[in-house]
């Protein structure tokens, strides 16, 4: 009976640390994520599919650094950034960390904003309310239990799979386009690096590294019980992607192939599937968009405000009043209310806005890949839990890849004057 | 008492008897086997490489270093364990500060100047974990320092004075050179110790619990959440873990036990006293949810016939908690449960009275079986503040007291 005993020990300590991995990589496909997906199957069609492939594995390699570090040290990213580093390199990391998750949560409310007017409700009602919604549950200390509701209504990305066969794609046409890269000259269609930058960034968002760490840490997950949170991270990653494959192909197999190359805004992405692939497929997506907009918008300015608070040494933590730990809850608040009152502004393009913010994760994402393998090379802190020069290739080479592809766009951009 | 900062002492330069540059300050150092906080030599990086420049030969410090020996006859640094550096052992990390009773983080080190010593010495004043610090440790070398300092003049500081500050070093050997035994900590209630050590990564909170006394890290391991004192435990040799377990509450440790799987509770059984070890196998037998599970062996039982005096005699000699003294249980010679004494009584009563003339009406007990809730209601109804288990013959075999059931309740709330 004993290996009875042992295998139901095995299966246990895999339930009991499966979580964050899965959670973060479905958090993964929010707004940002689905928007720029939707934009880039509908402007290049099958084009952007051969990413999807590279882009797992470095996500895969990323997300189990951090879980590896978050076990083996028990410390945040940001903590270890600043007892390694110092102050000064900790606050331009969490300085860069502000911007680019403020962009962030603009773009969940506009996933917030934009699913709710596809039933019919103004986004002057939507986003204040959800907005309201969301400070509550974290503030008032319910989000233990909301992240469970949350991550059960994650199964709903299954829908895109299923729209995603709805829109009778043309499968071998994409699956040959996800393992060949199109011809060089493609490349240098106009806003196709855009998007390129843009796919990595909504993929590997830096906010997730901070957020998995911090997860893994708080969980308690310790070297011991480390191997079974890496298949938790890996699992999570190819579901994840295996979702954003999916979208990519719905839009491509019905809107760029019908002409519908620019989506303006989350009413025609969902619109559009709406008579080539039924009614079903259309509510679908709203459902997801929105089921995801609030996920991530409940997650990411806590995380933030966690992060930041922990790497410059203020007080933090939602079990604090707010006169305990002011800061902590200005910044939390201020995220909020700055985010949802950008999408307020009337007139405002929503989706080149998210599609903005996802970019910029891109472009922040090599700095924060930087120390994340410098980190986790050091001996005297990570043991005989440093990287294997397989990981290191990858990550150094995702890294350079990042920055070189940013420094195109940049070079484009002042170029082409636009 | 002229005041440095050690933000501005690292990368000022250092000029040798001669007056030429000889290099920059990388790091200060202590040697605590000498003085926990007087600096005793800088480090100094030159062109060959890392030298030690003892204080003594410093002759100035004013923007920069002067010292009075030849830049040659620095000597190379080598070996480091018995030096607390404090650039990188002090500077950006997490230490305890005993007054607040919290875990901080170091933006900065103030110094000042001793004039009262023979010699005049640099010692550490305290750390700055205020935004004081931080600006200052931001803006050094970007903002002229006229305007910098003009800044920092209205910014209040928050200092933690140097005998305040607990340091924390997950290295074994480094601990005993450089001193680090946790002393203050121990002073502090344990209930503060366990919020102090819930902050803190696992290997920080290992060391603290290696280093700590046993008692005082048993009375502290009682307060810690469970999940941790799981992770904690797990982290310590088996022997540690039974010097510990000795010294704790013998229901908080049953449970503690209860919770590690059972190659581990039997390794660390194996390594306790055999009287300690008897008892908390026959605890450990019981149901966690009900009476027995949270009842302790640590009571004080007396003959029937006993007075007052023997109460107190025994009293004095009894080793267990002050909660489990709150009331004396009597006995007969088969160990039947006779009757209660509040402690309260006692304290009121003449040495020659009999106990049995004190006793409570009516006699309150319970079963090893009973639930929570069962117990919970007892006290409550009956105001008591401990509560005797008795088997089926009635007789004694533990009791419960009022703080475990409090603990019980706020689990529920």
């Amino acid at each position: 009976m004993r290996w009875l005993r042992r295998s139901k020990t095995r299966i246990l300590l895999f339930l009991a640390v499966i979580g964050p991995g899965f959670i973060t990589a479905n958090v993964d496909n929010d707004a940002g994520g689905i928007l720029t997906y939707s934009q880039g199957g509908a402007q290049f069609g099958y084009m952007l599919l051969w990413t999807m492939i590279p882009i797992t594995l470095a996500l895969i390699v990323v997300q189990e650094m951090v879980a590896r570090m978050g076990a083996v040290t028990g410390k945040g990213l940001s903590d270890l950034i600043r007892e390694e580093y110092g102050l000064r390199a900790t606050f331009f990391v969490m300085v860069g960390l502000v911007i680019t998750n403020f962009g962030n949560v603009i773009a969940e409310f506009a996933g917030i904003a934009g699913s709710l007017e596809l039933f019919g409700v103004s986004k002057y009602v939507s986003v204040p309310i959800s907005a309201v919604i969301v400070w509550l549950i974290v503030v008032k200390g319910q989000y233990k239990m909301v992240e469970k509701v949350f991550l059960v209504a994650s199964f709903v990305y299954i829908t895109y799979i299923v729209a995603g066969v709805l829109a009778h794609p043309a499968w071998t046409d994409a699956l040959v386009a996800t393992v060949k890269p199109p011809a060089w000259a493609e490349f240098k269609q106009s806003g196709y690096l855009y998007l390129l930058v843009g796919t990595v960034g909504t993929t590997i968002a830096p906010w997730m590294q901070f957020y998995l760490q911090a997860s893994v840490v708080e969980k308690g997950v310790t070297k011991r019980q480390y191997k079974a949170s890496q298949w938790d991270v890996i699992i999570g990653c190819i579901f994840t992607d295996v979702v954003a494959w999916f979208i990519i192909v719905a839009c491509a197999a019905t809107l760029y192939v019908h002409g519908f190359r620019d989506i303006r805004a989350p009413e025609d992405a969902a619109a559009a599937l709406r008579p080539l692939a039924h009614e079903f497929a259309y509510i679908l997506f709203a459902l997801g968009l929105f089921n995801a907009s609030l996920f991530a918008a409940s997650i990411l300015p806590l995380s933030t405000a966690y992060t930041v608070c922990e790497g410059l040494g203020f007080e933090s933590g939602v079990d604090k009043k707010f006169g305990e730990a002011p800061f902590f809850y200005w910044l939390y608040t201020l995220l909020i209310i700055a985010g949802a009152g950008v999408i307020l502004t009337p007139g405002l393009p929503l989706i080149k806005i998210t599609i903005l913010s996802q970019v910029v994760n891109g472009i922040v994402l090599p700095f924060v890949l930087i120390f994340m393998a410098l980190l986790i090379n050091k001996r005297e802190l990570m043991g005989e839990y440093t990287n294997s020069r397989t990981f290191n290739i990858i990550v150094w080479t995702t890294t350079v890849v990042m920055i070189a592809l940013t420094a195109v766009l940049l070079w484009n951009n002042l170029r082409g004057g636009g | 008492m002229a005041g440095f900062v050690l933000s501005e002492l690292i990368g000022s330069r250092v000029l040798d008897a001669s007056g030429a540059l000889g290099g920059r300050v990388r790091e200060l150092a202590i040697a605590p086997q000498e003085d926990q906080s007087r600096i005793a030599a800088f480090v100094v990086k030159t062109k060959g490489g890392d030298r030690l420049v003892p204080f003594n030969t410093v002759a100035g410090i004013n923007g920069g270093l002067r010292t009075t020996s030849r830049s040659d006859d620095w000597t190379p640094l080598n070996g480091t364990e018995g030096l607390l550096f404090l650039e990188r052992d002090l500077l950006d990390q997490q230490v305890i500060d005993v007054h607040g009773r919290k875990v901080v983080r170091v933006n900065d080190v103030d110094l000042f100047r001793d004039e009262a010593t023979s010699q005049p010495t640099l010692k550490v004043s305290g750390v700055d974990v205020g935004a004081r610090g931080a600006i200052r440790r931001l803006l050094k070398g970007l903002v002229p320092s006229p305007a910098l300092h003009g800044l920092l003049r209205r910014i209040p500081p928050r200092i933690i004075p140097w005998e305040f500050v607990d340091l924390i070093e997950t290295d074994p050997a480094r601990r005993v050179r450089l001193k680090i035994s946790h002393e203050r900590l121990a002073q502090l209630h344990p209930a503060d110790i366990a919020d102090i050590v819930e902050d803190l990564a696992p290997a920080e909170r290992e060391a603290v619990f290696e280093t700590l006394d046993e008692g005082v890290a048993a009375e502290a391991l009682e307060e810690v959440e469970p999940k941790l004192q799981k992770s904690i435990v797990e982290s310590l040799d088996s022997d540690r873990v039974a010097e510990i377990v000795e010294e704790m509450n013998p229901d908080a440790a049953a449970d503690l036990l209860g919770e590690l799987p059972e190659e581990r509770t039997e390794e660390i059984l194996q390594e306790m006293e055999p009287t300690d070890r008897q008892d908390m196998v026959e605890l450990l037998e019981f149901q966690e949810d009900s009476a027995a599970g949270r009842m302790t062996t640590d009571y004080v039982a007396l003959p029937f016939s006993a007075t007052v005096h023997d109460a107190i005699e025994s009293l004095r000699s009894h080793e267990g908690g002050v909660e489990t003294i709150s009331t004396i249980f009597l006995t007969d010679s088969h160990g039947t449960l006779v009757g209660t004494v509040p402690l309260s009584k006692i304290v009121l009563a003449k040495p020659d009275e009999p106990m049995l003339s004190l006793v409570a009406e009516p006699l309150i007990s319970c079963h090893a079986d009973t639930p929570d809730a069962e117990v919970a209601e007892l006290f409550d109804k009956y105001n008591l503040l401990m509560l005797p288990v008795v088997d089926e013959q009635k007789q004694l075999v533990g009791a419960i007291t009022s703080d475990d059931v409090i603990s019980v309740l706020r689990s529920k709330l």
